[in-house]
């Protein structure tokens, strides 16, 4: 046997042990195999069909899958999260934020799989926890990076006045913060809000696609299709944070604009028709007709979905928005209508921007509990309970009414 | 409504190894002569010989006794149900024919891999 033949060998044997052992046996078997094979293109055709089997057998593309892409979810949020030496001790608390979450993103879905048992069946199921784990930790990240712009007190004169009145304050006196530190970040109150509906929606979103929560299929792409709808109309109508302020660029001034209107009447009216629509169109494995306890059920879950993707839908996307805006020139200058602004008042833009981003925070808490209070009466309405009307004549058959 | 379809047992690829072990079930067969005969690639081969392995249909022991400069291959053969089962498939494809388009790709996948058993299979994903 070869030199080469030898480290191939090796390296198989080695290679084996990455899969389970009752598979091992298998990929030992191709890489044996190999020898038996004519030298040359055949042989390294035999030897590509082997590694392909050690993946496949290692269950390597879904695992390897799962762990690149956090890993690089993780790498972005910790450079989002990375201290600087301008932001003082606020880049700690971003740190925090950072690490708090990718904790829970990590945590959750063994501590889901300990108590809820493994993931439902089907791609909707699973594609439902990737994405919001990824729109948690960009969600997250974002928020920390505008947080930190917010909050720097700049050095010159003219722009820390207008940061000490973005601040509240009227002018510079009283105005703390050293120039060019930051001036201190959010209250922990306000961070362990944050954090509780960050884990909130990461528990319910592992819930509803766990087993035993035992959602349908239906019931999860009517509920985040839904959801997705009523976030387009969402961020359309709040594109950088939840102020009107800040949407002028779409809708000039108008209280009742359509856009606005619209979304009024998908926050009530969206999770009422996903509640409506997912007790209908269940159905138990054998296809029959599930109870009707089991109907409000899903319908429930419908309407929660469809609001809390929304909300989350549109404070990710929002708050991206707004981190690229603050970032990007040509992206400010297409809000503004390409008006021509002095330095100062883009910064004032930008200050003001970032501030109504914390805003989404709104959504989040209350877009759930809308959902949750129409799907609820909606699920009801739509499925009445079988009420045993027993006909009161004597001598009548007994009648069960459907 | 739930749509009803029917999907056959084995795959083409399947039936194609379950024709080339059926042909000397008591023998034991290695993994490159199976290739041979199914004209599958190693990737492919591997893989429905794990499935069958898993439902029982093949079992797979390493040679007792190996060539010498060379090590112990992996030999395998049908069980007394994977016979069975593999005669029963076998005789259902012969019998079944593909039409339409199912017809062509068969006869396309057929006439690229070249089983060598004149088995008609069905078209499965």
């Amino acid at each position: 046997m070869s030199k080469l033949a030898r480290v191939m060998a090796a390296a198989g044997r080695g290679a084996a042990r990455l899969v389970p052992a009752g598979r091992r046996d298998w990929v030992a078997a191709v890489w044996a195999e190999a020898h038996g094979v004519p030298p040359g293109v055949e042989r390294l055709a035999w030897r590509a069909g082997g590694v392909w089997v050690l993946a496949r057998e290692a269950l390597l593309p879904r695992r390897i899958g799962r762990a690149v892409l956090f890993a690089v979810a993780g790498a972005g949020a910790a450079w989002a999260a990375w201290p600087q030496p301008a932001t003082g001790h606020l880049a700690e608390g971003r740190f925090n934020a950072i690490a708090t979450v990718l904790l829970v993103v990590a945590v959750l879905p063994l501590l889901s799989r300990r108590f809820f048992g493994p993931p439902s069946p089907g791609r909707v199921a699973r594609s439902l926890r990737v994405l919001c784990g990824a729109a948690v930790l960009a969600l997250v990240s974002a928020s920390v990076i505008l947080l930190v712009s917010n909050r720097l007190v700049p050095t010159r004169p003219a722009y820390r006045l207008i940061w000490c009145i973005a601040q509240g304050w009227s002018n510079t006196q009283g105005c703390g913060g050293v120039p060019g530190r930051s001036s201190g970040g959010p209250t922990w109150q306000a961070e362990i809000l944050v954090m509780l509906l960050i884990t909130g929606y990461v528990g319910l979103t592992l819930f509803l696609t766990s087993r035993r929560a035992q959602i349908a299929r239906s019931t999860l792409a009517i509920g985040v299709g839904t959801g997705w709808l009523f976030g387009v109309v969402m961020l359309a109508v709040d594109p950088l944070g939840f102020s009107k302020w800040a949407t002028n660029p779409w809708l000039p001034g108008s209280d009742v604009d359509p856009l606005v209107a619209l979304a009024w009447i998908l926050l009530f009216s969206g999770p009422t028709a996903a509640a409506v629509l997912a007790s209908r169109r269940c159905r138990g494995p054998d296809g029959t007709r599930p109870p009707h306890n089991v109907r409000i059920g899903q319908g429930i879950a419908a309407g929660l979905l469809a609001n809390g993707t929304a909300a989350m839908f549109t404070a990710t996307l929002g708050t991206g928005t707004t981190l690229l805006t603050v970032r990007s020139p040509w992206l400010l200058h297409w809000f503004t209508h390409g008006r021509h602004m002095t330095a100062l008042a883009t910064y004032r833009y930008e200050l003001n921007t970032a501030g109504h981003a914390g805003g989404y925070v709104l959504m989040l808490m209350f877009f759930p509990v809308i959902g949750l209070i129409m799907s609820s009466l909606a699920a009801a309405i739509a499925n009445p309970a079988p009420s045993d009307v027993w006909s009161s004549r004597p001598g009548l058959p007994i009648t069960y009414r459907k | 409504m739930s749509r009803v379809t029917s999907r056959p047992e084995f795959s083409a690829q399947t039936l194609s190894v379950l024709a080339a072990l059926s042909e000397q079930p008591s023998q034991w067969q290695h993994g490159y002569a199976l290739a041979k005969q199914t004209g599958l690639k190693s990737g492919t081969l591997y893989p429905i010989l794990i499935r069958l392995s898993d439902r029982g249909l093949v079992e797979a022991c390493w040679q007792a006794e190996p060539q010498p400069g060379r090590p112990r291959r992996h030999l395998y053969r049908l069980t007394a149900g994977g016979l069975a089962s593999a005669t029963g498939a076998l005789a259902a494809s012969a019998q079944q024919q593909p039409s339409g388009r199912q017809a062509a790709a068969a006869g396309a996948r057929d006439a690229r891999q070249p089983s060598g058993h004149g088995v008609a299979v069905p078209v499965v994903r």
